[in-house]
């Protein structure tokens, strides 16, 4: 068998099973299909696409990369404080910050981390990196998740079966790749991008009327 | 007002008008612009219990740079204990083939206000200029009582029109604006800044004291149109002159 020691791990950690309620945020995707920016499979795609080449798809990795390098706590803690000043909005904010709270939980409940409340992509960088997991393997499969959970709610909010929403995810595939291999040599100095509709539709979705996701 | 220290060189001159309701320092790049290779560095500081507000003269210009070079600026701002300082540039104008990249960092104390806004817009559009071939890169630390509560960073590189058409970056806009206010009474202008947005833009109090807005706009007029109210409000009136013309 030529499974890579830990696949099985963070298969489990990064399933929608694990109990960090990712299933609760839409990233301000619900906004954006309020607001008839999203309205398909084809617009979900293009909108996905951008969040992996100019938002939280790019950064959130650069992130998780930086957290699983660090050496110590103090440095892990000099990331973490980065991710959250990013935050572009409120609910942005919540997102990260209780998914990774709910991670650390967990993580340090079952096999006994010293796991301080992190955001989600420092969080899973840091444990990764306490396991001795492949960080590239790694990468791969939080981007993966993060997409796979957006285009999940897509499902809840449009017209776009299963069928659709496994071909979204297929055709996002290499840029899940990309965004994942991106972030193997980056640092803190390279956290940036240009999702502003994305981070604008999120501060819409504060005040949004109907709403069935917490961001 | 009094003004502790003053030191300048090179093409970045101060003007501080007078009559106006609050201390200003108007800067004023008597070079017209930034090109590639050129170095600007920036410093204020508003002491204990003191208020200033800093603008342009006029909006800035990235040129064209040459191969290689890249244009930078660099601006430190310090707020010590109850003091106030509006950092209130016009836009700065992307031209095609500008390498432009600037860094904004803010040291402020506990009980501080500060407000700033950075209007960007991306090519002249007045002569249909599209940048197809440029690098923007802004870099935003705020750090209130030694502690990072507000970061920003942008890269755009290459083609910058086609990447503004995508639909989650800024949806065919050209113009776009970053505000925000840190300060006591941050959470008291959510709603009214709310009521003055049009839909091309949004705001969120991201924590105490800690208020973001982002706005997009076709171009820098419609840009202004929307700005210019919000400034009015937030600084009380006390909105520079020069961002009226």
């Amino acid at each position: 068998m030529s499974i890579e020691p830990g696949a099985v791990l963070l298969m489990q950690w990064l399933s929608p099973a694990y109990p960090v309620g990712a299933f609760a945020y839409s990233h301000g995707l619900e906004a954006a299909c309020a607001a008839g920016q999203v309205t398909d499979g084809r617009t979900l795609s293009d909108w996905l696409g951008d969040l992996l080449l100019y938002g939280a798809g790019r950064t959130d990795p650069i992130l998780l990369a930086c957290a699983y390098r660090a050496g110590d706590e103090a440095t892990v803690a000099q990331v973490d404080a980065r991710s959250r000043a990013f935050a572009p909005s409120r609910e942005r904010l919540a997102e990260t910050v209780n998914q990774g709270r709910a991670f650390c939980q967990t993580t340090a409940g079952v096999w006994g981390h010293d796991l301080p409340d992190l955001t989600y992509p420092v969080a899973v960088g840091r444990a990764a990196r306490l396991h001795g997991l492949s960080l590239d393997l790694t990468l791969q499969m939080y981007v993966h998740a993060f997409v796979s959970n957006l285009v999940a709610a897509a499902q809840r909010l449009l017209p776009v079966g299963q069928l659709e929403g496994q071909r979204v995810l297929t055709d996002l595939a290499p840029l899940i790749r990309e965004a994942a291999q991106n972030a193997l040599d980056r640092d803190l100095t390279a956290l940036a991008g240009a999702s502003f509709a994305s981070d604008i539709a999120s501060m819409h979705h504060e005040t949004q009327y109907s709403r069935i996701f917490r961001s | 007002m009094r003004l502790k220290e003053l030191h300048q060189a090179g093409a970045m001159k101060l003007l501080f008008p007078q009559g106006r309701p609050h201390p200003e320092a108007v800067m004023v790049n008597t070079a017209g612009g930034i090109t590639g290779g050129d170095r600007f560095d920036i410093a204020a500081a508003s002491l204990a219990g003191g208020k200033l507000t800093m603008t342009t003269q006029a909006a800035e210009r990235a040129y064209r740079a040459q191969p290689g070079e890249t244009g930078r600026m660099e601006t430190c701002l310090e707020l010590a204990s109850g003091a106030q300082l509006n950092w209130l540039p016009q836009e700065t104008i992307l031209f095609e083939g500008c390498r432009f990249a600037r860094s904004l960092k803010v040291e402020m104390a506990a009980d501080s206000r500060f407000l700033m806004v950075e209007p960007i817009v991306f090519g002249r559009m007045a002569m249909g200029e599209e940048l197809q071939d440029a690098a923007f890169s802004d870099r935003v630390e705020i750090r209130r009582d030694g502690h990072l509560i507000y970061y920003d960073g942008v890269d755009l590189a290459g083609d910058i029109a086609a990447t503004l058409d995508r639909p989650a970056v800024a949806a065919g806009a050209r113009a776009m604006a970053a505000l925000v206010l840190a300060a006591p009474d941050a959470e008291a202008w959510i709603k009214p800044l709310r009521d003055m947005l049009p839909a091309t833009g949004g705001v969120s109090l991201v924590a105490d004291g800690l208020l973001v807005l982002r706005l997009l706009a076709t171009d820098s007029f419609e840009m202004r149109q929307s700005l210019v109210p919000i400034l009015d409000r937030l600084t009380k009136h006390g909105l520079p002159r020069c961002w009226r013309l």
